[in-house]
């Protein structure tokens, strides 16, 4: 509404060059490392990280990892979405903030309690052999399940908010439409359900997708060094081995499967508004 | 009768699944004995009050305070006039702007602060406490400028049109008008950098050394070398923390609609 573009830049400049400095400009160098030799600009370096097989294990680890925690909370998701829906506003409203309380608590603290349960001595093993169902307490600490765990009670909330709010926005009456004209659950879901809520699938498979593969703490307490996964491995990297340029490629990986989750988010956002 | 029944299984199961853990979480912080174990080993408050002795503890517990105070009223000093440049006038290259200013919440955390380790702390000697300080600032400034930009997108304009026409100034219409009209959002958005930064480890990962550290690091430093039931008293405390400052927040200007 105002049209001077001097005062509209002395308002928005300082947080832009404060943006650009601290992170564009520190994030642009630290990329450009791996493509930097003593002979000038090469891909080198991609070359020798895949060439690793423990490399591409993590690699392909994470993106599967990343992959099953966002199917499983699909599968929940859909579960919890349309039970939070088919109730009563007044709790509905509450249990949604129950589903939504997690998410600001500290991960730290949240992932810490898979540590208290799976643990040798932790709750489930106690009860296993406590009854009698096992001598041995299970390892179940430090494998890909315990990670899996982690990152779905993690990220799950992620999902359920956005197949609430996609169900919310269905006609109220096309389920019960369907079942009258003889669809069976299977059907409903396939050709009622799934095509209606496809928008808030795909955004919560996208932040749960991004959110598991980027994840740090997880499989930091929970893998430890036998599940790395593309962060702890870079943590790993820098800090026994002082490698940078791993960092760097690995830095790039995760960048770019960020960037294009968040690509795919703004078409979907702009999609929904042309159509609005 | 049978829809509802199968409705409350699901939900049970769910919220057990997302919420039960924290109950284990504090029996196992009440336990007597002197590791980790559900359920706990007899009853005590002694874990509990060691989370206040442990030296460590209570440094980081104060950087980590001051990094989400100080660092989100940063982010809102650069992201209010931010969101309000760019909903109010013809900025420039505004997409542009838009971009950078949102970047930091695509990158992740662990990038950033290894770049600026190695490009700022070594090069030019700035400590890691002011380092820590820019990063978790840079950090916030997205949710900062999206939060309070859909406050002023839900603001009329022409009250501070009339403001400026009746003789006010730009800053005086946007200190006397805007700003008493967008305070929910300025708050909520403080609540939400505030929680951000205070729960945020990546960043500060490569960021830390010696007496500079945040308390969630701190706390996943302790808990590779003790297998005692204080991280968990502490997580629990953490915790009680974070769905105090929810429910305040949601009672006193329904946080959520903000978020």
């Amino acid at each position: 509404m105002f049209g001077n573009r001097v005062e509209g830049l002395a308002l928005t400049l300082p947080a832009a060059v404060f943006a650009a400095a601290l992170f564009l400009l520190p994030v642009g160098i630290l990329l450009s490392e791996a493509f930097r030799t003593p002979e000038g600009w090469s891909l080198g370096a991609y070359w020798d990280f895949f060439a690793s097989p423990r490399n591409r294990t993590v690699f392909w680890r994470s993106l599967a990892l990343a992959a099953e925690v966002a199917a499983a909370s699909a599968v929940i998701g859909y579960a919890a979405a349309y039970a939070i829906v088919s109730l009563p506003p007044k709790s509905r409203g509450r249990v949604f903030g129950l589903v939504i309380l997690p998410l600001m608590i500290s991960p730290v603290a949240r992932t810490y309690a898979w540590l208290v349960i799976l643990g040798r001595t932790g709750f489930v093993n106690q009860a296993l052999v406590g009854m009698g169902i096992l001598d041995t307490p299970l390892r179940i600490l430090f494998s890909e399940t315990a990670v899996f765990i982690g990152l779905l009670q993690l990220f799950l909330p992620l999902m359920i908010i956005s197949l609430v709010s996609a169900m919310e926005n269905m006609p109220r009456d096309a389920i019960p439409a369907a079942r009258v004209l003889g669809a069976n659950w299977a059907q409903v879901f396939l050709r009622v359900i799934l095509p209606l809520t496809r928008e808030g699938l795909v955004i919560g498979g996208t932040l749960v997708f991004t959110g598991s593969l980027t994840a740090y703490i997880t499989p930091a307490i929970l893998g430890g060094s036998k599940v790395l996964m593309l962060e702890t491995l870079l943590y790993q990297r820098v800090a026994v081995a002082n490698d940078f340029v791993s960092a760097s490629v690995i830095a790039m990986i995760l960048i770019v499967m960020s960037f294009s989750a968040n690509l795919l988010l703004k078409r979907m956002a702009s999609a929904r508004r042309a159509r609005a | 009768m049978n829809g509802r029944l199968a409705t409350w299984a699901v939900l049970g199961l769910v919220l057990l699944f997302l919420i039960g853990p924290f109950f284990i979480i504090i029996a196992a912080s009440l336990s007597a004995g002197n590791s980790l174990a559900f359920p706990p080993q007899g009853l005590s408050l002694k874990w509990v009050i060691k989370v206040f002795e442990i030296e460590s503890f209570r440094a980081s517990f104060g950087m980590s305070m001051f990094l989400a105070i100080f660092g989100t009223l940063a982010a809102l000093a650069l992201g209010v006039p931010a969101a309000y440049g760019l909903n109010r006038y013809k900025v420039p290259g505004a997409e542009f702007v838009r971009t950078v200013v949102s970047a930091p919440i695509i990158v992740p955390g662990i990038i950033v602060g290894l770049a600026l380790l190695r490009y700022l702390v070594i090069p030019t000697g700035v400590g890691i406490g002011p380092a820590l300080f820019l990063a978790h600032t840079a950090l916030i400034l997205p949710y900062a400028v999206r939060v309070v930009s859909a406050s002023l997108e839900n603001l009329r304009t022409d009250i501070e049109e009339a403001a400026v026409l009746l003789g006010c100034t730009r800053f005086g219409a946007f200190r006397r008008v805007v700003l008493p009209n967008i305070r929910g959002g300025v708050l909520a958005a403080f609540i939400l950098g505030f929680v951000t930064s205070f729960n945020q480890v990546p960043v500060s990962l490569f960021l830390s050394g010696p007496g500079v550290r945040t308390l969630p690091v701190d706390m996943i430093a302790y808990m590779e070398i003790n297998y005692d039931p204080s991280v968990a008293a502490l997580s629990a405390l953490l915790a009680f923390m974070s769905v105090a400052i929810v429910f305040a927040a949601e009672k006193f200007l329904g946080f959520s609609k903000y978020v």
